[in-house]
């Protein structure tokens, strides 16, 4: 079984927000849903300034607290690590919504919570996602963990990583690239 | 360590759903469902959200777009595609879109539809009238560029010189230093660069994917990325260094670079003493002009502008200023000078053809079709007065000067004007004079949607094909970005027309037919797309199959040489320092610094400066409802401040401000007055405040981008610097104060 996971620089990354609208298209979304965001942040005082850009998605964790909180199980963990909604199961009570500490689900026009998939459907075959092969700056890496051969293992060994907001315990499958690393 | 900041995304998410018709999306399951059953073709196609050209693959599902992929190895965008592409593939289903031809009716900008045959007709009617009366030199053809050889075949025949593209809008003072200092518009080596100073030019704002891989290289393996810009742009954020800059000042800055490897016997002495013409009359000219000069006018110190050009020098000639686009080269009285310092910088470093630094640009031979000769009129002098005596004799004809067309129009000059595939109320200075345009006997536009100049000047509107549906001759994809082998991309038909719309080459047809022009475009585009291709020895089966096709014959490095001698594309064959052209014209020849027009004096005064946001091209993608979405998401279309400046107005983040100038012309004056939320920022000089260049659309019918965000346009007269006709829009200066509607 995979174990699906993704690395994320954002040190690469340039802001352009091709990722989200790549995303878009594959899953056939509206303008106003989308499922990875930017955060912008400028650091100091000019001219000794920085900006920081963070993209950031559904986090695939493995401790997820969407799927503890939601009463109907919609939303689960599947084996190689994505967590899921089943739109059947759902009953568009948002506790999700509410429960995940990264902010990113949107509700979209048929009342269902939506988020980042890791494209289930498109990566079991070694498809990869489109915000990952849209980006000029290579800002992500997509991959299995499981295979030490896979780039994503090779660059987690290489570099010093981090999970946004490890405190909450929620384990994510989402990686972030430590600045300097 | 990051931490996450709760935001309102449940009520923007509900909102979203419940305001949402989604005539795109559809739900998971059944998508997932279909997706199996359905047919889905690959297309290959290059995008239209700028000038780029990057090649991808169009999938199409049950005759519906579906998605883009880039095409892996084209030299443009490896594989990879920004926003824009996304957006402006996307809004093939725009309802903005015009679907069929449309005739102006009666006041207030109302139009009805009209048929091709009666459009034609009557187009037809007007435009012989006014050929016969006026000579066909009274028609012009404005358009953004590209697709020229239509256009230029229907005004060989009438007899018309005036073909006007928006480069002066854009960039003219750079191709035209370039071209006359060496006829040649060389590129920026990064894939083998050590050292590359931007200055002007932000590959990750104005995107193109294929610079900005190659810049995320050559940090990898050490290279240096330097960026010297007002504001800390895009690409400003990946650099090893930003160095904000006064704006305004470039040339300053460009001259100490200059000064600097002279007086310290840096530069290329070989290289100078070999292919360099001028350097004398250049160094005379700029002696005394020192770094310690320059700092004191650009605001970056001294010993930084050494410290540059050392760096530069050690690593020439893997080393280079780069060339730039339009960041700078249609926003000062010294935007030609600019161009040229940079020229000299570049000459200096003797990287000129040489692998790291600049490289010409390969190019496919292409083929071209044997029609037979027509018997055509003779053109009188161009009505822009572009490359005309006691005119505009600098200018480069092959461009033209754009932003004047309204006073062609009131001089009698141009009875009828054809805009394709452009905008100029929008892209060009004082909107409300380019409305003029509306003046002109006949007035036909060419667009795909209902963009200001379509609604406010057209007097008949003749759709497009969107790109996704057109099938156009192959390209080339060069320039901007060195790249050792030609390539050639194509574009085909990925959708069938979804509405009433043409392909240029059949309004053409359609057009001269009407007017009684026999077989003028006697081809398909198919017939002249293999005629391009057949010395390449592709098919056009080929073409369709790769989508980017690389041919073997590599560029190699080297200065031009025949017989023993420099042989570069200008009259010496060398690089030249001074340009001829402009002391026969009464100008200096070498740049020398000129100081900017005007300049910022008060507290609640700033110099408006402008650049492009990564997700938007212009007006072209403006009203794109993805794009716009993400502008949205961002507070895209804010006016950026600097902090410090900022908190004397009183002025906090998100504060609505009104922003006014007076836009002359000669006695008269107009006064501007917009209002815009503002960004306060760290990341700006503060001298200037900064907009981006998307938006501040007025047509009421393209109402996704329908007055949000202001454009710098609003606020700059329609001038031409005289040497290059570009339109100096930074020469301006805005009051700002807090408050407003």
């Amino acid at each position: 079984m995979p174990h699906y996971a993704m690395l994320i620089d954002a040190a690469r990354c340039t802001g352009c927000a091709a990722c989200r609208i790549a995303c878009q298209m594959q899953w056939q979304l509206p303008p106003e849903i989308f499922f990875n965001r930017l955060e912008f942040r400028e650091q100091g005082k000019y001219p000794h300034v920085q900006q920081e850009i963070v993209p950031v998605q559904c986090m695939h964790c493995d401790h997820p607290p969407c799927a503890t909180v939601c009463p109907t199980q919609a939303t689960y963990k599947r084996d190689d690590g994505l967590v899921l909604i089943d739109e059947s199961k759902c009953i568009g009570c948002k506790y999700c919504v509410v429960a995940c500490p990264y902010d990113v689900r949107q509700v979209n026009e048929r009342g269902i919570p939506e988020k980042c998939r890791f494209c289930a459907g498109h990566i079991e075959n070694g498809g990869q996602p489109p915000c990952v092969t849209t980006c000029m700056n290579t800002v992500r890496v997509f991959g299995d963990l499981d295979d030490p051969d896979s780039e994503i293992s090779r660059q987690m060994k290489e570099k010093n990583v981090y999970r946004l907001a490890e405190y909450k315990g929620t384990k994510p499958r989402v990686f972030y690239v430590k600045n300097g690393g | 360590m990051w931490n996450i900041s709760r935001r309102t995304f449940l009520k923007a998410g509900i909102a979203a759903g419940a305001a949402c018709a989604a005539p795109v999306a559809f739900d998971f399951k059944s998508f997932v469902k279909g997706s199996a059953e359905s047919q889905v073709d690959r297309i290959p196609s290059t995008c239209n959200g700028c000038s780029s050209n990057c090649a991808m693959f169009v999938y199409v599902k049950n005759g519906r777009l579906w998605k883009l992929e880039g095409i892996p190895g084209a030299m443009r965008n490896e594989g990879t595609l920004c926003a824009r592409a996304y957006g402006v593939a996307a809004d093939i289903y725009n309802p903005d879109r015009i679907k069929q031809p449309m005739k102006r009716v009666g006041e207030g900008n109302q139009f009805a539809p009209i048929s091709w045959e009666q459009a034609f007709k009557e187009i037809a009617e007007k435009l012989t009238k006014i050929i016969d009366k006026n000579t066909g030199n009274s028609v012009a053809w404005m358009a953004h560029g590209g697709k020229e050889t239509y256009a230029q075949m229907l005004l060989d025949e009438i007899g018309a010189a005036t073909y006007i593209t928006h480069y002066s809008t854009c960039f003219t003072a750079k191709t035209n230093a370039w071209d006359k200092m060496i006829g040649a518009q060389l590129t920026s080596d990064m894939d083998r660069s050590n050292y590359m100073l931007f200055a002007g030019r932000n590959y990750a704002g104005a995107v193109m994917p294929g610079a900005m891989r190659r810049i995320m290289r050559a940090k990898k393996r050490g290279a240096k990325i330097i960026v010297v810009d007002p504001r800390l742009c895009e690409l400003a954020k990946v650099a090893d260094e930003w160095i904000p800059i006064r704006p305004g000042t470039d040339l300053a800055f460009f001259l100490g670079l200059a000064h600097t490897l002279i007086i310290e016997k840096l530069y290329n002495a070989d290289f100078v003493a070999k292919f360099v013409f001028g350097f004398e009359e250049f160094w005379n000219a700029n002696k005394t002009f020192t770094a310690d000069k320059a700092a004191a006018i650009c605001d970056i110190p001294a010993d930084k502008i050494r410290s540059i050009a050392r760096e530069m020098a050690r690593n020439a000639p893997a080393s280079f200023l780069e060339p730039g686009y339009h960041g700078l080269h249609n926003h000062y009285v010294s935007s030609t000078q600019i161009a040229q310092a940079n020229v000299i910088v570049n000459a200096l470093l003797g990287n000129f053809y040489q692998h790291g630094g600049l490289m010409p640009s390969a190019a496919p031979k292409f083929g071209k079709l044997s029609l037979p000769k027509r018997l055509q009129p003779e053109k009188g002098p161009r009505a822009d007065g572009a490359g005309v005596r006691n005119e505009y004799p600098t200018v480069e004809p092959g461009r033209g000067i754009a932003q004047n067309m309204p006073e062609l129009i009131a001089q009698g000059k141009i009875k009828a004007v054809f805009i394709y595939h452009y905008n100029p109320l929008r892209t060009a200075p004082d909107p409300e004079y380019q409305k003029k345009i509306a003046n002109a006997e006949l007035v036909v536009s060419i667009p795909i949607d209902w963009n200001e100049t379509s609604v406010y000047a057209a007097h008949y509107i003749l759709p497009e094909h969107y790109f996704l549906e057109r099938l156009e001759t192959p390209k080339s994809l060069s320039g901007n970005i060195a790249y050792d082998y030609p390539q050639v991309v194509m574009r085909f038909p990925a959708i069938k027309p979804l509405h009433d719309t043409k392909s240029l080459l059949d309004i053409l047809k359609g057009l001269t037919a009407a007017m009684k022009i026999d077989d003028l475009f006697p081809f398909t585009v198919e017939e002249e797309a293999e005629a391009m291709l057949r010395p390449l020895n592709i098919s056009i089966a080929k073409m369709k199959e790769t989508g980017c096709y690389e041919l073997p014959d590599p560029v190699r490095p080297g200065f031009p040489m025949i017989d023993g001698k420099p042989a570069g594309n200008s009259t010496t064959g060398k690089v030249e320092f001074s340009i001829g052209a402009f002391k026969l014209h009464g100008r200096q020849g070498v740049p020398v610094w000129i100081p900017p027009l005007v300049s910022p004096k008060e507290d609640n005064e700033f110099r408006l400066i402008h650049g492009k946001q990564p997700w938007h091209s212009h007006s072209v993608t403006s009203d794109s409802r993805y794009l716009m979405a993400i502008s949205d998401s961002y507070h895209g279309s804010w006016l950026w401040m600097n902090s410090v400046r900022a908190e004397k107005l009183g002025i906090k983040n998100g504060d609505t401000v009104t922003v006014e100038a007076n836009i002359r012309y000669g006695e008269t004056s107009r006064k501007v007055s917009k209002t815009i939320p503002v960004k306060v920022t760290e990341m700006l000089h503060p001298e200037c405040v900064w907009v981006p260049s998307g938006y501040g659309n007025f047509s009421p019918q393209a109402k996704f981008g329908y007055q949000k965000g202001i454009n710098y346009n609003d606020f700059a007269a329609a001038r031409v610097e005289p040497l290059s006709g570009s339109c100096m829009v930074q020469e301006v200066i805005v009051t700002i104060r807090k408050g407003g509607k």
